[in-house]
């Protein structure tokens, strides 16, 4: 008889999730409870637990106080019950975890079936990595325990992004490149992964806070100038010559044929005064212009050399931006898990 | 006739300075000599006056005023003289670099009115324009006179007008400007009935005077 009671004792210390019996239970209720669970003194477990729940109980011990109620009505073959004992559980902690090869077949059963009533995302897991942007993803799992519409999506800082979306049920697993439409990364710094299911009326979000990194970009400068290509000058300055005089001799003598030309034979020779005053003045002009520095003037050549050396000084200014644009994407990201 | 000439004022002073434009103007001295009909019909004179000129891109206007007091020369026949007050205007558009298409008008008109010819025509004609230096720009031009008018009647199919100008920037904004005009005009008239005879008008114009750029 003793022995029988032994193996007993023995099959249900095993049934007690791990750390049940080492948790400190403060609640006198649900510590006799406990004690009374561990003697198999099941209808003292009831009534105990019950009472314990009648107490204003943390959230942990109102959590141990219906999973007591689960196991001992799973003991006590009333599943319908103990599967309502642990939607109670679950829905105070949804991150319960019950070790089949720890508790009994019923109770992990039970537990089971209480999990697929109620809508939970359950064990959302980021992992970290790290990955070179465009060319890999952050990982990430989770459990919808129903059929629902989830969505997932990172929020920080730098903003809100859709990670997926879609009608999922038990595990999922998504892959998120981190990356923003235009191809570069999400900006660094630290955001939440939520993950919202909705069935119905009944809602659900789990998160996950974590931090964005960036390696460092070497990205190209802009370049000014060519290497080995100068820009020219673009006017230069004319040699001296005679041409100023001369144009004003050939105006002025232009002036002169022409009006000794028309003269009126029948009015005779015209006065030549008001020729002798412009025309003078055309001349000591041109004379000073011949001695003067001749005034710039464009040079044609070099401006389109110049042209040719700023488009292509331009072209190559896009290419580095190009490049610049392609390294910035490029850099290598970090995503770490942050504690909750 | 007179009309055209505050009309070209107008329009060039419309022409408000913008990019590619420059108005320039300035007052004007004047030395003339007027011949009529016969050798011994010479005058001499001097006044003063002004020019306005505008230019945009291709198209330039240019219009000058004159007021002139012609005074019998040594020899002359004539015993008084008169005074004459000269209108001229161009609207010019650039066909080269050197070179533009020119229409205008003339206008002289002579106080007392029979003393002289006062005379109205129209110019069509050509000029070119070269710069010798910086700042310094010289003109020439050739008009034909097309249906002139004079106060006395009469005609002349054939009238010329040449032109010789120079524009030099003195300082800043100053300009310098000298032009030179030779006008002749082959009238002819009928006075009596008894068969056309000739009375040609020649006239040379000098005007110096010194121009604000803007």
């Amino acid at each position: 008889m003793s022995r029988h009671f032994s193996a007993v004792v023995l099959l249900a210390g095993l049934a007690v999730p791990a750390g049940g019996a080492a948790q400190a239970v403060p609640s006198a209720a649900l510590r006799r409870a406990q004690q009374a669970y561990d003697n198999l003194e099941y209808r003292q477990v009831l009534s105990l637990a019950r009472a314990a729940l009648r107490e204003r109980l943390a959230g942990g011990e109102r959590a141990r106080a219906y999973e007591l109620l689960g196991f001992t009505y799973g003991a006590m073959d009333s599943i319908l019950k103990a599967v309502d004992a642990f939607k109670q559980v679950v829905l105070i902690d949804p991150e319960r975890q019950l070790d089949p090869n720890r508790v009994s077949p019923k109770a992990y059963s039970a537990f089971d079936v209480a999990l697929r009533q109620v809508l939970l995302v359950r064990q959302l897991r980021v992992d970290s990595v790290s990955f070179v942007g465009g060319q890999g993803a952050v990982p990430l799992r989770f459990t919808v325990t129903q059929p629902a519409r989830v969505v997932a999506r990172a929020i920080g800082n730098g903003g809100t992004f859709a990670i997926d979306s879609g009608a999922w049920n038990g595990q999922v697993n998504l892959r998120w490149p981190a990356r923003l439409a235009s191809g570069d990364p999400v900006p660094a710094g630290t955001y939440t992964v939520v993950v919202d299911a909705r069935l119905g009326q009944n809602t659900f979000s789990a998160s996950q806070p974590i931090r964005v990194s960036h390696g460092r970009v070497d990205t190209l400068p802009s370049v000014a100038s060519l290497p080995g290509y100068q820009f020219l000058p673009e006017t230069e300055i004319p040699p001296q010559s005679w041409r100023p005089v001369g144009l004003a001799f050939l105006y002025t003598g232009g002036a002169l044929v022409g009006t000794l030309g028309l003269e009126s034979s029948s009015l005779g020779a015209s006065s030549k005064r008001e020729l002798g005053l412009v025309g003078g003045a055309a001349l000591a002009t041109g004379f000073v212009m011949m001695l003067r520095k001749p005034a710039p003037r464009p040079a044609a050549a070099n401006i389109l050399y110049n042209r040719l050396l700023r488009d292509q000084i331009a072209r190559r200014n896009q290419d580095i931006a190009k490049e610049n644009v392609a390294r910035r994407q490029q850099v290598q990201v970090t995503v770490a898990a942050l504690p909750k | 006739m007179t009309r055209a000439a505050p009309g070209a004022l107008l329009l060039v002073l419309a022409l408000r300075p913008a990019a590619g434009q420059h108005v320039t103007i300035g007052p004007q001295l004047a030395l003339a000599d007027y011949r009529e009909v016969a050798p011994g019909l010479r005058y001499r004179g001097s006044g003063i006056g002004g020019a306005v000129s505008a230019r945009r891109d291709k198209l330039s206007v240019e219009a000058a005023v004159v007021r002139l007091s012609f005074d019998p020369t040594d020899g002359s026949a004539a015993t008084t003289g008169f005074t004459a007050t000269q209108v001229d205007a161009w609207i010019a558009y650039d066909v080269a670099e050197y070179a533009s298409v020119e229409v205008g008008v003339l206008h002289r008109s002579a106080d007392p009115e029979f003393d002289a010819q006062s005379v109205g025509a129209v110019r069509v004609g050509a000029r070119s324009f070269y710069e010798i230096g910086p700042g310094a720009t010289v003109v020439f031009r050739a008009n034909y006179l097309a249906a002139p008018k004079f106060s006395g009647g009469g005609r002349a199919t054939v009238s010329l007008d040449l032109g010789l100008g120079l524009d030099v920037r003195l300082a800043g904004r100053l300009h310098g400007t000298a032009a030179y005009a030779f006008n002749r005009m082959n009238r002819k008239t009928d006075p009596g009935g008894k068969g056309e005879i000739d009375a040609p008008i020649q006239q040379t114009l000098a005007r110096l005077g010194l121009g604000l750029a803007f």
